[in-house]
C-alpha cells in the first residue's frame, strides 16, 4: 500500500521534473569534419612508394578511360596500408590528384567507409565486435573486452602510450558463427576465450604473430563446422563439369 | 397692373436668415466676438493650450477680421451661425485640443502643378 | 502545394458528376503514337517515354511533395517525400526517380500514399530542430509547408530528454551563406547545384548514417560566383543568407519585380522591400536569361544601396570643397556655367548603370543645347559600319541560343565574371550537349574544360586566315558561336581584334549549314551599354580627347576612365548619379540620382533585350530620378524637354527604336550581311597586335566592379574572405 503511494508520488514528481538539456549523444566516436592537427594536415608528407605507385597504375588501368574515379577505394586502401594503417588528409589529396577527382569526392569516400582510419592508430588496431551474436556466443564479447582492457590498460577508442595498440568497438564483422571474435589489423581471431585473448595480446607485445582464425573456444576447429562433425559437404568438392551433359 | 408687378419683382426682398438689416447683423457679430473674447481664458485653461490668452484673443480678432469684406447680410448671418457653433463646440469641450489648435494652423501652400515645382518639392 | 488540394477535390467531384471529360471518353485527343499512357488518380495522361512519374503527375495537374527533386538538377531520390502508390507495386515508389511505364496507375492521394508521406515527414522531423521561430526560412520553408499539408498532427518523438535530437556542427563557408547544419535534411540539392551548375565541387556529404553531414569536410570558403543560389535551393533553413539574417520575415516584405544592372546580362530579380529599404534580392524565373539563378553580386550587393549615397546636391566652392546645397542653387550654378561657353562644347558621358530614360533625356538635352558630344564610358571599336547595325554589338544568338550551339569560341572574355549567367549557360551546354569550348585570352577557371589558345593576337589572325585548327573546327561545327568580350576591346588598339573576329565569324557563317544562325556575339559588361549604343551614343570617351569639351555631364560615369588632365582639363564637370564614387569626386556640381531599385527604368541587356525594372523604394533624401533631374535642368537651361511624365519618355523611346517599345523581347538582329560588307576604309583598321586579354581574372575581381558593389560591405567582406582563403591550403586550386 505504502509502496504504491510512494510509486505514485515518485511518478507524479518525475513527470513534473524537467530533465536538464544536454547535447545530443553521438552515434560515432569519429568526427566527420576534418581538423588540422600536428600529425594530420595538408602538409603531412605523403608520397606513394615506387612499388605502390606501380600498383596504383595497375589498379587504375583496370578501369576504362574516363572512369579513373572507380579506383578511389583501392588507392585509398593502398595509401592506408603504406601509411601505418591510417589515412592522412594529404594522402586523400594525393589520391584525388592521381584520379583527377575533386577532393571533396575523395573525402566523401574516405569518411563513408569505416575501415579507413582518418586518425593515427597503434601498430595493432584491435576491433572487437560487440554486436548481439558476439555478445551472446561463446564466453561473450563482454568478458573479452574486459580482458583486453585489463591486458593493455586502455579503454575503447584509445591508443596505448607506446602506440602499439588501438582498441575500437565495432558492429558485426560477419563471423557470428565463431563468436566472440576480434579483428587485429587484417586478421580475425575467433572462438575466443579470456586466455586466448591474453595470449594473443602478449604474443603481439613480444613481437610474435599469433595464429589467426578460430582459437580454443571450440577446440581449435578448422573453420565454422559444428561440434559434432560435418553433416553436409563432407566430401571433397566436385570438379568442373560435374553433372553436366557429356555432349556439352 | 403689369407695372407694379415688375417693380415688385425688382425690389423683392430675399428672406432674411436672422437679421433684417445691417445694424442687427453688426450687433450679432459683435455679440459673438464678445462671447468668444470672454470664453478664451477658459478655452486656454480647459484645453491646456500651449498659447497665452492674448494669443488666443489675437487669433479670434484675426479670424473675425479675415471676413471683414463680407457685406451681404445673409452671408454675415451664416458666418455668425458657424462661429456660434464653433463656440458651443469649444465651450462644451466637444472639440478636442487639436481641433482648437487647428485655428493656429499654418497656411497650406497649394500643391505644385508644373514639372519644375513638383521636382523641387520632390513629388511624383 | 496547399492550394492544390481543393482544386483536386473539385476536379474529382466534377469527374464524379460527369461534368468534365473523363478519361475514358472518346473525345480525348488522339495521342501521338510514341507517347506512353499513364493514369494519375484515374485521369489519363499521355507523356513522353522516359518522363518520371512525378513529371507525369505534374502534367495531370497534381503536384507531388518533394524535397530533393529539383527541375534543374540531377535526380537524387533520397528524401523519399515523393512516394506514391502505384497499382500492382508492392511498395510505394519514389516518383521523382521512377520512369513511367505503359498503363501505370498512380494514386497520389490514396491512404497508402498519405501514410507513406506522413511517415517520411515524421522521420525528417525527428532529426529536425523545432526552431522555426528563430529560423530565417520560417514562412518560406518547404518543410514547414509540407508538414502542414502532409505531416501528422502529433509526434511520437518523445526522446528529447535522453538522446536528444541530432545536432550537427555549423560550417563556415564564407561571408555570404550562413549554415545551421542541424536543420539540414540531406536533400543534397546544394551539393548537386555546386557540382552541376556552379562547377565547383566543394560541397559533399561526409560520414554515413545518422552522422552524415553536408559540408566541405575541411574548413574552406565555398568559392563560386553563383554560391548564393544554394540559399534558394535549400528547402529548409540550413543554408540562409548571412547579410539577410534576422532582418525580415517573408510575409512582411513587398516583392517588386525588377531587373539587375550589375552586369549586362539583365537578370530578372525580385526586390524584397520593407520600410522603404531593400531587404534582399531574389532571382525571378526567366528561361531566356537567367533561368532561376542569379550571381552573388546581383544578390548581395544591395547593401551598397545604403552606403556612400548622395542625398543632396553639392556645388564646389572657390576653395575647392563640395558644399551641400539645394536643387535650385545647383541648377542655377549649372545655368551660369552653360551661359558662358560655346554650346557645341558640352558633352555627356553615360556610365554603367544608366537607364534608357536618362539616356534619352541626356541626349535630347545636350542635342538641344547644340552639341553632339555624347558617349558611353565603355569603349567599342568604331570600324566599318561601327555601331550603325545592331548585329555588330549585341549577343546575336541570345543567351538561350547557347544551348543550341555545339562550339563556343571565347575571345578576350572571362564570362564567368563578366556575365555569370552566360557562363552558367555555357557550362550547362558543355555538360549536357557535349559542346566544345575554345578560349583566347587568359587561362582562367571557367568551371568547365576548354582548349586554351593563348593570348596572342597572331592566333586570331591564323584562324581568320584558315591556317589554325580552330578554323577547320569552326567550319565543321553545326552552330558555332564566337563570344567577344567587351573587356578585350577597351584598349585603343582593339580595332584590329574586332575586325579579325568579325572576319572569322563571317567565314564560319559562310560555312555553316544553318543560314539563320548568327555566329558573332558580343558580351558586354555594362547594363547601359547596348541601350546607349542603340540610342546613338558614341562608344568610348576617345572622341572627347580630340574635342576638348568645356562642360561635361557625367551620368553615373564612375569607372575612372576620365582623368582631370586628360579630358576634363579646364572644363566644368556635372555629375548625376547615386553614389559618391570616382565621378562625384571630380565634379563641380553633384546632383543626387536614384539607384536601380529606386526608379522605374528600362535597361537593354547584352542580347539587345529591353526590360523594365520597377521602383521598389524611394530615392533617399533629396535624390531624384535621374531623368527628372535632366528634365528639370533642361527647363532651367531654356531647352525644356517635351516630356513631363514617365509615359511621355517611354513614347519618346518608342520613337527611337521599336525594341524599346517591346520590353522582354530580344528582337532578332538583321542586316548582318550588309554590315559585314560595309568596308568604309580597310586601311583605317589599324592597331598594334597586342595580346587579347580580359581584365577580370580571379573571383576576387568579380565582387567590386561598379559604384554599388564598391559601396557594399558584403562585397568587401567577400574580397576579404577571398584573400583569406588564398592562405588556406584547402582552397588552393585542385589539379584536375
Amino acid at each position: 500500500m505504502l509502496s504504491s503511494v510512494c510509486r505514485a508520488v515518485v511518478s507524479k514528481t518525475s513527470h513534473q521534473l524537467r530533465s536538464i538539456c544536454r547535447s545530443a549523444a553521438v552515434a560515432s566516436d569519429k568526427s566527420f569534419v576534418h581538423r588540422d592537427s600536428p600529425d594530420n594536415n595538408p602538409d603531412t608528407p605523403f608520397q606513394f612508394t615506387p612499388e605502390n605507385l606501380k600498383r596504383c597504375e595497375t589498379i587504375i588501368a583496370n578501369y576504362p578511360k574516363g572512369h579513373e574515379a572507380a579506383a578511389c577505394l583501392p588507392l585509398l586502401d593502398l595509401a592506408q596500408r603504406q601509411n601505418d594503417n591510417w589515412l592522412p588528409i594529404s594522402a586523400m589529396h594525393k589520391v584525388a590528384e592521381m584520379l583527377k577527382m575533386p577532393r571533396m569526392r575523395v573525402y566523401e569516400v574516405a569518411t563513408f567507409y569505416t575501415m579507413f582510419n582518418r586518425e593515427p592508430v597503434g601498430k595493432y588496431f584491435i576491433q572487437i565486435c560487440t554486436t548481439t551474436p558476439c555478445m551472446l556466443g561463446g564466453v561473450g564479447s563482454d568478458v573479452i573486452l574486459d580482458a583486453i582492457r585489463e591486458n593493455i590498460g586502455i579503454d575503447v577508442g584509445h591508443t596505448t602510450d607506446d602506440k602499439m595498440f588501438t582498441l575500437a568497438e565495432v558492429e558485426c564483422l560477419g563471423a557470428c558463427v565463431n563468436a566472440p571474435m576480434v579483428q587485429i589489423n587484417d586478421d580475425y581471431y575467433e572462438d575466443l576465450t579470456v586466455e586466448d585473448m591474453h595470449k594473443i595480446l602478449n604474443d603481439l607485445k613480444k613481437g610474435v604473430k599469433p595464429k589467426a582464425g578460430p582459437q580454443s573456444g571450440q577446440n581449435h576447429r578448422f573453420a565454422s563446422e559444428p561440434k559434432t562433425g560435418l553433416t553436409a559437404l563432407s566430401e571433397p568438392p566436385t570438379g568442373p563439369g560435374f553433372g553436366v551433359r557429356a555432349d556439352l | 397692373m403689369a407695372t407694379p408687378r415688375i417693380v415688385q419683382q425688382g425690389v423683392k426682398q430675399v428672406k432674411p436668415l436672422m437679421s433684417v438689416d445691417r445694424t442687427e447683423a453688426r450687433r450679432r457679430v459683435l455679440n459673438l466676438y464678445k462671447a468668444w473674447y470672454r470664453q478664451i481664458p477658459y478655452v486656454v485653461k480647459d484645453f491646456y493650450l500651449p498659447i497665452t490668452v492674448k494669443m488666443g484673443r489675437d487669433k479670434v480678432r484675426e479670424l473675425f477680421l479675415k471676413n471683414k469684406h463680407v457685406t451681404d447680410i445673409r452671408n454675415i448671418d451664416m458666418l455668425v451661425i458657424k462661429g456660434q457653433m464653433d463656440l458651443v463646440e469649444t465651450a462644451n469641450i466637444w472639440k478636442q485640443r487639436n481641433h482648437v489648435m487647428m485655428f493656429f494652423k499654418d497656411t497650406v501652400n497649394p500643391k505644385p502643378t508644373d514639372f519644375l515645382s513638383k521636382f523641387y518639392e520632390g513629388q511624383e | 502545394m496547399l492550394r492544390l488540394w481543393p482544386v483536386r477535390q473539385l476536379s474529382r467531384i466534377q469527374n464524379a458528376l460527369g461534368l468534365t471529360q473523363t478519361a475514358f471518353k472518346s473525345s480525348q485527343p488522339a495521342p501521338a503514337p510514341d507517347l506512353v499512357e499513364v493514369f494519375i488518380d484515374d485521369k489519363q495522361v499521355f507523356v513522353e517515354p522516359g518522363t518520371t512519374v512525378l513529371q507525369a503527375c505534374a502534367t495531370a495537374g497534381v503536384e507531388i511533395p518533394r524535397f530533393c527533386y529539383h527541375d534543374r538538377l540531377s535526380i537524387a531520390g533520397n528524401c523519399r517525400m515523393c512516394l506514391v502508390e502505384v497499382e500492382k507495386s508492392a511498395k510505394p515508389i519514389a516518383s521523382c526517380a521512377m520512369p513511367v511505364m505503359k498503363g501505370m496507375k498512380v494514386k497520389t492521394d490514396s491512404p497508402l500514399t498519405r501514410k507513406a508521406r506522413e511517415g517520411v515527414m515524421e522521420f525528417l522531423l525527428v532529426n529536425h530542430p523545432l526552431d522555426c521561430p528563430i529560423c530565417d526560412q520560417g514562412g518560406e520553408c518547404d518543410l514547414q509547408d509540407q508538414s502542414m499539408a502532409f505531416g501528422s498532427d502529433r509526434s511520437r518523438f518523445t526522446d528529447n530528454a535522453f538522446t536528444g535530437k541530432r545536432a550537427v556542427e555549423d560550417k563556415n563557408i564564407g561571408p555570404l551563406i550562413k549554415t545551421i547544419m542541424t536543420r539540414c535534411i540531406h536533400c543534397t540539392r546544394c551539393i548537386r547545384f555546386a557540382s552541376e551548375v556552379a562547377g565547383v565541387d566543394d560541397l559533399g556529404t561526409s560520414g554515413r548514417g545518422t552522422e552524415m553531414q553536408v559540408g566541405t569536410y575541411v574548413e574552406k570558403m565555398f568559392k563560386s560566383e553563383l554560391s548564393g543560389n544554394v540559399i534558394d535551393l535549400c528547402p529548409v533553413g540550413a543554408l540562409t543568407s548571412k547579410p539577410y539574417a534576422f532582418t525580415t520575415r517573408p510575409w512582411e516584405t513587398r516583392r517588386i519585380e525588377s531587373i539587375d544592372v550589375m552586369d549586362a546580362v539583365g537578370s530578372n530579380i525580385v526586390v524584397s522591400m520593407r520600410t522603404n529599404e531593400v531587404m534582399r534580392i531574389l532571382p525571378r524565373l526567366n528561361e531566356d536569361i537567367n533561368e532561376e539563378w542569379i550571381s552573388d553580386k546581383t544578390r548581395f550587393a544591395y547593401d551598397g544601396l545604403k552606403r556612400q549615397r548622395l542625398t543632396t546636391p553639392f556645388v564646389r566652392n572657390s576653395k575647392g570643397d563640395l558644399i551641400p546645397t539645394d536643387w535650385e542653387t545647383a541648377f542655377f550654378d549649372i545655368a551660369d556655367r552653360v551661359k558662358n561657353i560655346v554650346p557645341s562644347s558640352i558633352a555627356g558621358i553615360a556610365g554603367c548603370h544608366t537607364d534608357l530614360e536618362t539616356l534619352v533625356c541626356l541626349k535630347d538635352m545636350v542635342n538641344r543645347l547644340g552639341s553632339e558630344l555624347l558617349c558611353t564610358e565603355e569603349s567599342f571599336p568604331m570600324i566599318n559600319s561601327g555601331t550603325d547595325f545592331r548585329s555588330n554589338y549585341v549577343m546575336n544568338t541570345t543567351i538561350a541560343g547557347i544551348e543550341e550551339s555545339d562550339l563556343v569560341f571565347l575571345v578576350g572574355t572571362n564570362p564567368r565574371l563578366e556575365g555569370s549567367l552566360v557562363n552558367a549557360r555555357i557550362r550547362k551546354s558543355w555538360v549536357h550537349n557535349e559542346m566544345c569550348v575554345f578560349a583566347l585570352g587568359a587561362p582562367v577557371d571557367l568551371s568547365y574544360d576548354y582548349q586554351y589558345l593563348g593570348d596572342s593576337f597572331s592566333v586570331l589572325k591564323d584562324i581568320a586566315d584558315g591556317t589554325h585548327v580552330l578554323a577547320k573546327a569552326l567550319a565543321e561545327a553545326e552552330k558555332p558561336m564566337i563570344i567577344l568580350g567587351s573587356d578585350a576591346l577597351q584598349k585603343s588598339d582593339s580595332n584590329l581584334i574586332l575586325d579579325t573576329v568579325r572576319s572569322i565569324a563571317k567565314n564560319a557563317k559562310k560555312a555553316s549549314k544553318h543560314p539563320d544562325w548568327k555566329v558573332f556575339n558580343v558580351l558586354h559588361r555594362n547594363a547601359s551599354q547596348v541601350g546607349a549604343l542603340d540610342m546613338g551614343y558614341q562608344p568610348g570617351v576617345d572622341i572627347l580627347k580630340c574635342n576638348k569639351p568645356n562642360l561635361v555631364f557625367l551620368v553615373g560615369a564612375d569607372a575612372g576612365k576620365l582623368t582631370e588632365d586628360d579630358i576634363l582639363g579646364n572644363s566644368g564637370v556635372i555629375y548625376i548619379g547615386s553614389h559618391g564614387d570616382a565621378g562625384a569626386q571630380m565634379a563641380d556640381v553633384v546632383l543626387p540620382g536614384a539607384a536601380y531599385t529606386e526608379k522605374d527604368a528600362m535597361y537593354v541587356n547584352t542580347e539587345g533585350r529591353a526590360q523594365i525594372g520597377r521602383q521598389a523604394v524611394s530615392p533617399p533624401g533629396m535624390a531624384r530620378h535621374d531623368w527628372k533631374i535632366i528634365r528639370a535642368l533642361s527647363e532651367i537651361l531654356g531647352v525644356t524637354l517635351p516630356y513631363d511624365k514617365l509615359s511621355d519618355v517611354r513614347s519618346r523611346l518608342a520613337e527611337i527604336s521599336p525594341t524599346f517599345d517591346r520590353p522582354g523581347r530580344a528582337e532578332e538582329t538583321g542586316f548582318e550581311d550588309i554590315s559585314d560588307n560595309v568596308v568604309i576604309d580597310k586601311m583605317a583598321v589599324k592597331g598594334t597586335e597586342a595580346p587579347v586579354a580580359p581584365v577580370l581574372l580571379k573571383l576576387r575581381d568579380f565582387y567590386m566592379t561598379d559604384p554599388i558593389s564598391r559601396a557594399s560591405p558584403t562585397m568587401a567582406k567577400c574580397v576579404q574572405a577571398y584573400d583569406e582563403s588564398e592562405k588556406n591550403p584547402y582552397s588552393r586550386p585542385e589539379a584536375s
